[in-house]
């Protein structure tokens, strides 16, 4: 009877050497592929969640995202993030009253410096047109759910939902 | 409105809430049901006793926080303090129950009753309710969601039937939970849950200590 | 008296001649040949050489393997080598890159947070519940030290988990080297009791991440106890907090990977904490290659417990002829078995009926895999090395 198992485990530690000879040419990258075919995303208190829509401005876009909620435990506030882009099609100074919502209102007023080194650190001030975004005093990058940043062209600044 | 279609709302909030509830409950109850015996019926007296204590915990705030007029948006100030404080105590309840669990097995060995945190015997404390009361407190965000739509209710006693039912769709996302009696339990079974419950507790420690000194955890 | 050169190999594989080693090493030469051909054909010099050196070191621990029959100590050069380059290439990178060890808040909303395989049990269950990975990296390539991106992190951590199982910690770890070098350093151990029930520390961190990972919505062992971000990179501390989780990588990593294996020659990190392995160790369940103990040859001397470096072999298991569902296959005890009672296995087999058989097998398996995945990486790192040298 120890043959058919015996028989069996050379098939199988055979088929194993096979399919180590594969990897890199086929099962490396089908695996791969099935990874991104199962529909997974991240987490958007990172990525900044989905594009609603852009604002044509002066030479440069304002493209805003869906507001984003924390999930469970995560102590962060809802965020609604607003990109700035290209960067050098920025003003020395911008300061744009911006329609989050799309009510023809405007909501927030954002104003930043661009310096010219990427590397200077930045800082925005946020102020509520609408009681539904937090206001901001000289904020930099401290949490993800309220900060301004250098995303290679883009500047990014994220504003506080109040939840009202 | 009309009082069944309250029920349904709150029922099918409750059913939607569950996933998030089972995810907020899980590092407490996962580790600390996995350290009692074993056992269908043992561990289906400790999700009763934990769920029960749990419902006691979110009726006491909601009725706290209708009577103060607060209702569940305390300001970030006090939320803070609040979520530090009861993150500290449940880091103490679960390291006590880690420890309560040797003690148990050295008695009874965990197999007749549920682990008692405190004394030995009839007279301690079930281990899994006070677990349940201090997760009920804990503003988990399902409890803030189905706590503002409470808050929009006419008067106190329809907020707490729209939260006991709430409460009730929640609690059908546990009973799987049940299934976990039948896990072997050994000694390596025991060793693991309880270290996890000490690692789980070092966290809620961590945390609560940083919230209540002003510090962030994340950002 | 016996002569010591006949009992040193009793019931155990002999030494095989110059020919017929360097036979069995064909294969892999090739194999790893080819793999290093696209380095060869770059026109970066460094690279080139890196190439050559990383194909040649991996061809010589083969044959050196087949030459001698002894398995642990060959693998282990690979390794250290491995865990040792690893960092040093990854922090120059991000030192070049960056400026920093530290993650900026930006690279992680850009996504370009390098993903190593350690967090994927973490990132199961939040991805199964609710379609999300809780870690700020990309899907795919990033570009800057994201490199090849999550999709094919996983995507390669699944097929060589297919190939080796749990040799995945022996064969293909990034991060193991260090402390099996550290553990290769002192002739014997200073600290020889050690509670066995620490072995099984890892699968409550493995519980308690899972857990508050889902918890969280983070990969909770990234940010609070992984001891590679030390070596590595970490979030950069912008708080209180931040500062308080970089002391415990550090702490974790001065004990666990440089202090412990020093005083114990075990893998402490491994042993003691990594719940990537615990997680590992369910796959050796569907391996099909195995150690085992012939207990009609096995005295018990337990040379073959003191040698293992992950504890994985008790009173109990060697009673039953077999290692715990930790075990690595690294091929310690193998060694170390002065009569042969330790014996490579294939599942369905009779034990230690051909057991070089067995060896054979897997090793062919085992090292296409460390030479296709490790020796990338050591190429990439000796190239970069070569490329401040030169």
């Amino acid at each position: 009877m120890k043959w058919p198992t015996s028989k069996l485990g050379y098939t199988a530690a055979g088929m194993t050497v096979v399919v180590a000879m594969l990897v890199p040419f086929l099962l490396f990258g089908l695996f791969t592929k099935g990874f991104t075919k199962l529909g997974l995303r991240v987490d958007e208190m990172y990525s900044g969640g989905p594009t609603v829509r852009t604002i044509q401005a002066d030479g440069y876009t304002v493209t805003i995202h869906k507001a984003v909620y924390p999930h469970l435990l995560q102590t962060e506030k809802p965020f609604v993030q607003l990109d700035w882009k290209p960067v050098n099609a920025l003003p020395q100074h911008v300061s744009d009253a911006v329609d989050v919502d799309g009510d023809g209102q405007p909501d927030v007023r954002v104003s930043f410096d661009v310096p010219k080194d990427p590397k200077t650190p930045l800082r925005v001030d946020v102020d509520a047109l609408n009681p539904r975004y937090q206001a901001m005093r000289n904020v930099g990058k401290q949490k993800f759910s309220e900060l301004i940043v250098r995303v290679d062209d883009a500047i990014l600044v994220r504003v506080p939902l109040t939840g009202r | 409105m009309g009082g069944p279609f309250l029920v349904g709302e709150a029922f099918l909030l409750g059913l939607a809430s569950g996933p998030a509830c089972v995810a907020s409950c899980g590092p407490v109850v996962v580790p600390s049901l996995l350290a009692e015996g074993a056992g269908w019926r043992l561990n289906a007296r400790y999700l009763s006793s934990f769920l029960g204590t749990r419902f006691l915990g979110y009726l006491l705030f909601a009725a706290i926080a209708w009577e103060l007029g607060v209702l569940v948006s305390p300001p970030p100030a006090v939320r803070t303090l609040i979520y530090g404080g009861i993150h500290v105590l449940l880091g103490v309840a679960l390291l006590w129950y880690a420890r309560s669990i040797g003690r148990g097995c050295a008695h009874a060995c965990a197999a007749s009753g549920l682990v008692s945190i405190g004394r030995v015997g009839k007279r301690g404390v079930p281990g899994a309710a006070i677990l349940g009361l201090l997760t009920g407190v804990s503003l988990c965000p399902p409890f803030v969601a189905a706590g503002l739509r409470a808050a929009q209710l006419s008067n106190l006693a329809a907020a707490l039937l729209f939260f006991a039912v709430f409460f009730v769709a929640t609690t059908l996302w546990f009973v799987p939970f049940v299934g976990m009696g039948c896990v072997r339990r050994n000694a390596s079974v025991i060793f693991v849950a309880r270290t996890a419950m000490i690692l789980v507790a070092l966290y809620y420690l961590l945390a609560g200590v940083a919230m209540l000194a002003g510090r962030r955890i994340y950002g | 008296m016996a002569d010591p050169a006949c009992t040193a190999f009793a019931g155990k594989t002999p030494p095989r001649s110059w020919g017929r080693a360097l036979l069995l090493t064909l294969p892999i030469a090739l194999w790893s040949l080819f793999m290093s051909l696209r380095g060869l054909l770059q026109p970066d010099r460094s690279l080139q050489i890196a190439s050559a050196l990383t194909a040649a070191f991996l061809i010589a621990l083969f044959f050196m393997m087949m030459k001698t029959s002894s398995t642990y100590r060959w693998r282990r050069w690979f390794f250290v080598a491995l865990g040792v380059l690893f960092p040093i290439e990854f922090i120059h990178n991000v030192m070049v890159l960056r400026g920093s060890m530290g993650i900026p808040i930006e690279e992680m909303i850009a996504g370009r947070t390098p993903f190593c395989f350690l967090p994927i049990p973490l990132l199961i269950l939040p991805a199964a519940l609710t379609k999300t990975l809780v870690f700020p990296g990309s899907l795919l390539p990033g570009g800057g030290m994201a490199g090849a991106g999550m999709a094919a992190m996983a995507g390669l951590w699944l097929a060589i988990t297919l190939v080796v199982g749990k040799g995945w910690c022996s064969y293909a770890c990034f991060f193991g080297g260090i402390e099996e070098g550290m553990a290769a350093l002192p002739k014997k151990a200073h600290w020889k009791k050690l509670d066995p029930r620490l072995r099984l520390v890892p699968w409550a961190v493995l519980l308690a991440m899972v857990l508050l990972s889902l918890a969280l919505f983070e990969p909770a062992y990234c940010m609070w106890l992984c001891p590679f971000k030390a070596v590595s990179e970490y979030v950069a501390a912008r708080n209180t907090v931040g500062m308080v989780q970089n002391g415990i990588f550090v702490v974790l990593f001065a004990a666990l990977v440089i202090v412990l294996p020093l005083l114990t020659k075990k893998r402490t990190q491994c042993t003691f904490l990594c719940p990537f392995g615990a997680f590992q160790s369910i796959f050796n369940k569907t391996s099909v290659f195995d150690i085992k103990i012939d207990r009609t040859v096995c005295s018990p001397c337990v040379l073959c417990q003191k040698s293992c470096p992950t504890m994985s072999l008790t009173d109990e298991s060697i009673k039953k002829g077999e290692t715990l569902m930790s075990c690595m296959k690294c091929g310690a005890c193998v060694d170390a078995c002065p009569k042969g009672a330790a014996v490579w296995h294939i599942r369905g087999t009779q034990v230690a009926v051909k057991p070089e058989r067995a060896r054979l097998m897997f090793l062919y398996a085992a090292w296409a895999m460390a030479a296709m995945f490790g020796g990338t990486i050591i190429t990439q790192d000796l190239a970069t090395i070569l490329q401040r040298v030169i």
